[in-house]
């Protein structure tokens, strides 16, 4: 489908930076586990695991940048529906941990239901919204669109994981704009969202959310429980200071006082082994990206090309932002994965897909021009 | 620029393919969107790392740094012929570290303990709260102690993998006689909050033992050795890494108390035989040339075992609100009218002040008046016990003449006899050791009480009278003292005049049974009173013995000389006395005076409950010694 002129417009340095961030991920997720595997790297070692994925991810991404991105918009109604069922049926069937159920166990792997289910919305709404060019002022295309993301974005505030919610948000709200609803119309939903809150902060959110956003304002009030995490990860990358502790130096991280080190916490384990500068680089590379991803945008053939571009930028912007927020305390805690750095398969592999998806955008528009 | 949607629906259909301006601007927004929402990150960070980068290095650096007291072994006591007077042992306690406890899951942990230990969850969260607000969250708060050793078997296997358990072994105090010694010993107790401020910099540590009262007390520094510490490493569950630096403790030094452990068992059976239905009674024997005391009992007496682990409110109530005031010793802690035998005292200072010699006579008809210095038609009447008749000196102290020690003390100004007078009994009565502490090495000891016409001036605002003196000179009205004060003087009389600070403390040993310090004798004066008055005396006592009114103290094979005193205190009763306070003073030999004994029995006699209870006391030691049992004894 694509020929070999073509794949010199090959983003490479999409990829690249990809590879890069995954790489320096690794070396995170290797200090973060010394503590459990101090003798190194060995067959059982979670790093292993995660190069796996990583090239299981790339090859998938290869494979996404050959097809015709096109493909998944004429399915993007199935897609929509595979996306709700996964996140239903999750609910029922899936693994808890961590008080919350968001795994299904496929083959012995766990995979992340609602990791497929970012990707499988944003095509369908890319779909959605680019076959409304005309009708973008008329408010129920904005409802309806508004209702597509809420489904599974309420699925997955049941599980509950209120960070993957707000991706789902901020996905809607980077679409919908970029695809030319009048932004008052989302002020208002903010203005009557924002109404709501003392009334959703009663009913809708469960009592453990409600907890997690009360020991974001006083950790303390509840040391030995959760605030320990918040706590914890302050202190480690205040520590840090400029230049780090020295990869697997990090006393916090090397003692074990970060929990989820490798996961929803890697950042804490950066902050503290590499200091802000360590951080500025791991900022500098996501802003690469995302540049690259606009890029993707900016170049696309046709607006459903340009809105999945966009919503993959927000999609992962918003998850950088969360993650990090949460370990430096500007964001209530929330279980997010940072992308391509911390450790577990359906992020990353869903990721490269989303990276392959990006390619292929940027392929086609190429193609086009001769 | 985001407000163009009409432009963008009325694009041509072929033009949509072309994000055109407004599409431009859009991307271009997204890129400041990504910049601004980093450059907050950013912003926090350097906050973080930069600004307050110092603060939260050291926080890291106390969290994973621990500093774990090593307590010093406690010296042991012994009793002068080596017989142990205590033992350490250790009690297993079940403690938590609140800071250990993991993330919401404190309550499983609980709930847990709460089946091992039989103890409500509610009642563990209370005291990890309490100790977490007391020492902090990374001290151990102890949630039970001593744990039978079933239970801490249990929990020994637990406290791997339970966060924040930890089984503490704490010293634990055992008293090997129990009662008989409390007094002497005293007890180890937790310190308290007000102990703890006190003694922060001493190296105590909020969940320490301290000697809290007794010897244990007086010595607690010695006995307590220097604890050491341990800096140690621990991961986030509290675990220990590895040692960082170690300071060894340094083990108190052993303790030889003066006391005779045989001895004190017969002194406090004896005691408890004669001292009946009183509500307390005291005894005690010193060596006379070098004040080590012997033996000291107080009676009632209490257990100090049960101080070793907690004592129930009821317990302590029952201790603390029994009449007889079983936690006080009454040997030292308590003072009481001396009655005759303060006689010994102003007779010494009789003759010193030549006020009266060996042979000078006075005549008891019984009681002597004295016209009130006012009114020559009032006349108060000074009793004494029986019309004595003529008496010397001798035969005055023998017979426990109150006549005799009227003229002595107040003198007969109708017959122009002179007395001492209540400053010069006042002098000799302080010389002797009354109204000052006698250093022995116990807390809580009572001064007593000397009085004189400033000191009844002052108190009473009343003017000093001859009756006053009167009474002062028999050991009566205001002046009271201590029984080991008591003991101390007597001893002065028996010894030619060294006032000794009675001691129990003897030497210290290191473990090895090395000397490390002996506790010297200490001279606190020489009495201002010749040998030969001193000599006059001590004849005196001996007279008491042999054909006077202590006539119960005398024993076989050895000669005693001794003092009864019946002091009496309280209101008069229906029929015109008073209730009395028994008390004997005395020594042996009487040529070469070895020992002195003190025998107080409150509400008793002197000639019939204290003097007897001295008797059997003396006979034990001089006649029925530990050498002659010890065969029987043995197997």
């Amino acid at each position: 489908m694509i020929g070999p002129r073509s794949a010199r417009h090959f983003d490479y340095l999409l990829l690249l930076l990809a590879i890069t961030l995954v790489s320096y991920g690794a070396v995170l997720i290797y200090s973060a586990h010394l503590s459990i595997y101090p003798e190194g790297l060995s067959t059982g070692h979670p790093l292993v695991k995660q190069g796996v994925f990583a090239l299981a991810g790339l090859g998938l991404a290869i494979a996404v940048a050959c097809l015709d991105y096109r493909i998944f918009g004429h399915l993007a109604f199935r897609l929509y529906l595979l996306a709700v069922i996964l996140l239903g049926a999750v609910l029922f069937v899936g693994d808890a941990a961590y008080g919350s159920t968001r795994w299904f166990t496929i083959a012995g792997q766990q995979v992340q239901a609602s990791e497929i289910a970012k990707l499988l919305v944003i095509v369908a709404l890319a779909r959605f919204l680019a076959d409304r060019q005309r009708q973008m002022d008329d408010v129920r295309v904005f409802i309806i669109s508004l209702l597509m993301v809420a489904v599974p974005a309420g699925l997955v505030l049941l599980e509950p994981d209120m960070g993957t919610a707000m991706v789902f948000g901020a996905i809607w709200v980077g679409m919908v704009l970029m695809a030319g609803t009048p932004p008052r119309y989302v002020l208002v939903l903010a203005g009557i969202l924002a109404a709501l809150i003392p009334f959703a902060a009663l009913t809708v959110l469960s009592g453990y959310q409600v907890e997690r956003i009360g020991l974001f304002f006083d950790p303390g009030s509840d040391y030995l429980g959760g605030g320990f995490n918040i706590l914890q990860s302050e202190i480690s990358i205040g520590s840090g200071g400029l230049f780090g502790r020295g990869l697997t130096e990090g006393s916090q991280t090397q003692l074990d006082f970060l929990q989820t080190s490798t996961t929803d916490y890697i950042f804490a384990v950066l902050g503290e082994e590499l200091g802000l500068m360590g951080a500025l680089v791991l900022l500098a590379l996501f802003s690469a990206l995302l540049f690259r991803g606009i890029r993707a945008a900016s170049l696309s053939y046709d607006v459903f090309g340009r809105l999945v571009a966009t919503g993959i930028v927000v999609m992962i912007l918003f998850q950088v932002f969360i993650n990090i927020g949460v370990t430096i305390r500007i964001v209530p805690v929330t279980g997010i994965p940072l992308p391509f750095i911390s450790q577990g398969g359906s992020s990353l592999v869903m990721l490269f897909v989303a990276l392959g998806l990006l390619e292929a955008i940027v392929l086609r528009h190429k193609q086009i021009e001769f | 620029m985001l407000d163009e949607p009409r432009r963008w629906s009325n694009l041509d259909p072929k033009r949509r393919r072309d994000p055109g301006a407004a599409g431009k601007a859009k991307f271009a927004l997204l890129r400041a969107v990504i910049l601004l929402m980093f450059g907050v990150l950013v912003v926090q960070l350097v906050h973080l790392q930069v600004i307050k980068g110092d603060s939260y290095q050291e926080r890291a650096e106390i969290n994973a740094l621990r500093e774990i007291v090593v307590p010093s072994s406690r010296g042991l006591i012994y009793d002068r012929n080596g017989e142990p007077l205590v033992q350490n042992s250790a009690q297993f306690s079940v403690a938590l570290i609140p800071g250990d406890l993991p993330e919401d899951g404190e309550r499983s942990i609980y709930r847990l303990l709460a089946g091992i230990i039989k103890m409500p969850e509610a009642e563990i969260d209370a005291l990890v709260k309490k100790g977490s607000k007391r020492q902090g969250d990374y001290s151990p708060a102890v949630i039970k102690k001593g744990v039978d050793r079933e239970t801490a078997l249990v929990l020994t296997e637990l406290e791997p993998s339970v966060p924040g358990l930890r089984l503490l072994i704490e010293p634990s105090r055992r008293y090997l006689s129990g009662a008989l010694l409390s007094h002497v010993l005293g007890y180890v107790g937790a310190i308290s909050a007000e102990e703890f401020e006190a003694l922060k910099g001493a190296g105590y540590f909020p969940q320490d033992f301290i000697g809290k009262t007794g010897i244990e007390s007086t010595y607690e520094t010695i006995l307590r050795g220097q604890s050491g510490s341990r800096l140690i490493e621990v991961d986030g569950s509290g675990r220990e890494l590895r040692v960082v630096s170690e300071r060894r403790p340094l083990d108190g030094a052993n303790l030889i108390l003066s006391i005779d452990l045989e001895l004190q068992k017969k002194v406090a059976e004896t005691l408890a035989a004669y001292a009946g239905t009183s509500d307390n009674a005291a005894a005690a024997v010193m060596d006379v040339k070098t004040g080590e005391l012997l033996a000291m009992v107080s009676l009632p007496t209490y257990d100090n075992n049960v101080f070793s682990s907690p004592i129930s409110e009821a317990d302590l109530a029952a201790l603390t609100k029994s009449p007889g005031k079983p936690l006080v010793n009454h040997a030292v802690a308590e003072r009481y009218p001396p009655g005759s035998t303060f006689k010994t005292i102003v007779g010494a200072g009789a003759l010193q002040e030549k006020i009266a010699f060996p042979w000078t006579t006075i005549t008891s008809r019984g009681y002597i008046t004295v016209e009130n210095e006012f009114d020559p038609n009032k006349i108060f009447v000074y009793p004494d016990w029986d019309a004595l008749g003529a008496l010397d000196f001798y035969g005055g102290l023998a017979m426990s003449s109150n006549v005799y020690f009227y003229y002595l003390s107040g003198g007969k100004p109708d017959e122009r006899f002179v007395g001492l007078g209540e400053d010069r009994v006042a002098s000799y009565a302080r010389a002797f050791g009354l109204g000052e502490p006698t250093g022995v090495d116990l807390p809580g000891e009572s001064m007593g009480t000397v009085p004189d016409a400033g000191w009844k001036e002052e108190l009473i605002g009343e003017p000093w009278t001859l009756g006053d003196t009167y009474n002062f000179g028999i050991g009566q009205g205001y002046v009271a003292a201590t029984p080991l004060q008591m003991l101390t003087g007597i001893a002065a009389i028996a010894n030619g005049g060294e006032l000794l600070t009675p001691h129990l403390g003897m030497e210290f040993r290191d473990s090895h049974g090395n000397l490390l310090q002996a506790i010297e004798k200490d001279v606190r004066r020489r009495v201002p009173v010749d040998k030969q008055h001193l000599e006059t005396v001590q004849a005196g006592m001996r007279q008491s013995v042999t054909r006077g009114v202590a006539r119960n103290a005398a024993i076989a094979g050895v000669e005693v000389a001794g003092k009864t005193g019946t002091a009496e205190f309280g209101p008069t009763l229906a029929d015109g006395k008073h209730e009395t306070h028994g008390w004997f003073v005395g020594f042996a030999p009487y040529d070469d005076p070895e020992i002195a004994v003190v025998v107080f029995v409150q509400r008793g006699s002197g000639g019939n409950d204290a003097s007897p209870a001295a008797a059997d006391i003396l006979d034990y030691y001089f006649n029925g010694s530990r050498a002659a049992q010890k065969p029987e004894d043995g197997p």
